[in-house]
């Protein structure tokens, strides 16, 4: 199998190799699930990713207009799934974590823009009209995700799939 | 969000599944999961259905809290909704079980994934509530107007029953109300023949050649898929492969070389359905219809299809059973020989029976057997009305000794001949009975070897 987190000396973090860094900062959609306090799961979608330097964090970028649910719970419990999807292929990696809401800045509004041309692109390649898309991705009231990676694991199709790459214990 | 009144059934476009739908569940320490789904089905006003194909956090979560929420998108203007649901039960067998299986393995061979996109049950979840997702332009959602195609519908299968109606018309009928009702601009009608194993195609509309007289394997395309396992079959986005378009474009060949006619199938569709016909549990056929838009064939085209191929089912079975009845006093002889009529050239090949007519091949197999007996009981007796029951005893030929579907095969290759514009064809003329029709003198060669 190909190594997808790099040695973790101690076992105490997961960073993400340089491959899956690129995968999921590209034109993949980005879905993140939740959990309320009381247990209920919620479903949004990301508009923008990025990997931070250290290799072990990533920061999503959500709508809190379109996903009120999806922030609220961010912001009670943290706890956070995010999957990445490669529309072409379905090659798809899904993180795990605990998140923490911080400012959202003109890099971010810049990243959410440059990612949502792209996707949108690579989602008109596969034959989706962009008006479709532009219902999914939308940079309004943008919240950022600060995610510490706890878990990468394969979501694509197949006999790999929900197998755990890399886990922080 | 906005919490909206919403009935499940008003929202049929969601469930089509043209873009993928999610489901996030989470476990009861709260650690929350998404998986993607290759099917969700309305199964009643308060539940739905989801594939199980290869989560096993999903199920593992939801054996500890039964709560999920599932977003669903209209293929047709990208509206979002989400459902709050509670896991029921997973259903392993049953007719929902067994209809989404073979949709599963259907859009499953078209993106190349056959065999690991298995479904292993369905997840039976009640609907708690429905939210649509805010969004720049939110369409509203409207449910499908039935009335007036059920009022088409039924004017149709009226017109299938009228008195002095043929299975012949009745093809035809139920083709042009595919045409003008549902909007299909190809469509196909297959025949079973379950002992082969095998589709042919009786007639079809809209494509660059009819193919009648096409066959194709069971369980091969979505048309053989649904002969196989007797379910309907619906893919509505073939835009991410094309790989199907390939094995088409392969098949257009020569048939006067390979003997093998190109089954009618359109590289450039979107969307496919294919409603198997069946009676008393045996498939008699199956009604196609390709579109090159998305999302072409709705729910409700779906239920308009299914009446229409019951129908047609119906009346293949019937025509099988009402065979024999001709009358005795029907003139049909020639009363003497017309030598000056131009000679039409008829070849035999004893191998596989196939017989080409000037030049042009025909058809091969029982068909070809019927053919060359028809025309060598002609050329010896100058008789021109032939009925099915001198056919069915002639051992010559054969025959199945159990169900033979000997009308079924003589309105194949009665319909190939038309199909061909052959100067041989053959004219129905009563239950049971047909003419010969020539525009000419036949000279028939039977030989063994297709290089003589």
């Amino acid at each position: 199998m190909t190594i997808l987190v790099s040695p973790t000396g101690a076992g105490r973090r997961v960073h993400l190799v340089s491959e899956i860094t690129d995968f999921i900062q590209g034109e993949v959609m980005i879905i993140l699930g939740t959990c309320s306090r009381g247990k209920l799961p919620d479903i949004g979608r990301g508009v923008g990713c990025r990997v931070l330097a250290a290799g072990d964090t990533v920061e999503v970028l959500v709508s809190a207009w379109q996903w009120p649910g999806t922030v609220a719970n961010l912001r009670d419990t943290g706890e956070v799934a995010v999957t990445f999807v490669r529309a072409a292929d379905y090659r798809a990696y899904q993180i795990k974590g605990r998140a923490t809401l911080v400012d959202c800045t003109p890099e971010h509004h810049g990243l959410c823009d440059r990612y949502i041309a792209a996707a949108t692109a690579a989602l008109a390649d596969q034959g989706v009209p962009t008006a479709m898309t532009e219902m999914w991705l939308m940079p309004r009231d943008l919240v950022v995700a600060h995610i510490g990676i706890r878990s990468l694991s394969i979501k694509t199709p197949g006999a790999d799939a929900g197998t755990l790459v890399g886990e922080r214990r | 969000m906005t919490e909206v009144s919403l009935r499940l059934s008003d929202m049929e476009r969601f469930f089509e599944g043209v873009v993928p739908s999610i489901i996030a569940t989470c476990s009861a320490d709260g650690i929350p999961n998404v998986s993607y789904l290759s099917h969700v089905v309305l199964v009643d006003e308060q539940h739905v259905g989801l594939s199980n194909q290869f989560f096993a956090t999903t199920a593992a979560n939801l054996a500890e809290n039964r709560h999920a929420a599932i977003l669903l998108v209209d293929g047709t203007n990208g509206n979002q909704c989400r459902l709050r649901a509670v896991f029921v039960r997973t259903i392993f067998e049953g007719p929902l079980f067994s209809r989404m299986s073979s949709q599963l393995d259907a859009s499953s061979s078209q993106v190349g994934m056959t065999g690991i996109m298995r479904l292993r049950g369905v997840d039976i979840f009640r609907v708690e509530s429905v939210t649509l997702t805010p969004a720049p332009s939110p369409a509203p959602v409207t449910p499908p107007q039935r009335e007036p195609l059920l009022t088409a519908t039924a004017e149709m299968t009226r017109k299938l029953i009228e008195p002095g109606g043929s299975l012949d018309r009745a093809i035809d009928e139920l083709l042009a109300w595919m045409r003008t009702v549902l909007g299909c601009d190809r469509a196909v009608v297959f025949m079973a023949d379950n002992q082969a194993r095998s589709l042919t195609t009786a007639a079809s509309l809209g494509y660059e050649r009819s193919g009648v007289g096409s066959e194709i394997a069971f369980s091969s395309g979505i048309f053989g898929g649904a002969a196989a396992t007797g379910e309907i079959v619906k893919i509505s986005d073939l835009s991410r492969t094309r790989r199907y378009s390939e094995a088409v474009r392969a098949s257009t060949r020569d048939e006067n070389l390979t003997r093998t006619i190109a089954v009618p199938m359109d590289p450039d569709s979107l969307s496919q359905i294919a409603v198997p016909m069946i009676v008393h549990g045996e498939l008699q056929g199956v009604l196609g219809a390709e579109s090159r838009q998305r999302l072409a064939f709705t729910n409700i085209h779906e239920s308009a299809l299914i009446i229409a191929a019951q129908h047609l089912a119906v009346l293949v079975a019937l025509s099988e059973a009402q065979a024999e009845a001709p009358k005795a006093d029907r003139q049909f002889e020639r009363p003497a020989a017309e030598p000056t009529l131009p000679v039409i050239e008829v070849r035999h090949f004893r191998f596989d029976d196939s017989i080409f007519i000037a030049g042009e091949y025909i058809i091969k197999g029982i068909a070809g057997r019927l053919l060359n007996h028809i025309l060598r009981v002609h050329l010896e007796t100058r008789r021109l009305g032939f009925t099915n029951r001198e056919l069915r005893l002639e051992a010559s030929l054969r025959l199945p000794e159990f169900k033979d579907n000997l009308e079924t095969r003589l309105l194949l290759l009665r319909r190939r001949l038309a199909d061909k514009a052959s100067p041989i064809q053959l004219v129905p003329v009563g239950r049971g009975e047909f003419l010969l029709q020539l525009k000419g003198r036949p000279v028939v060669v039977s030989v063994e070897d297709p290089r003589s």
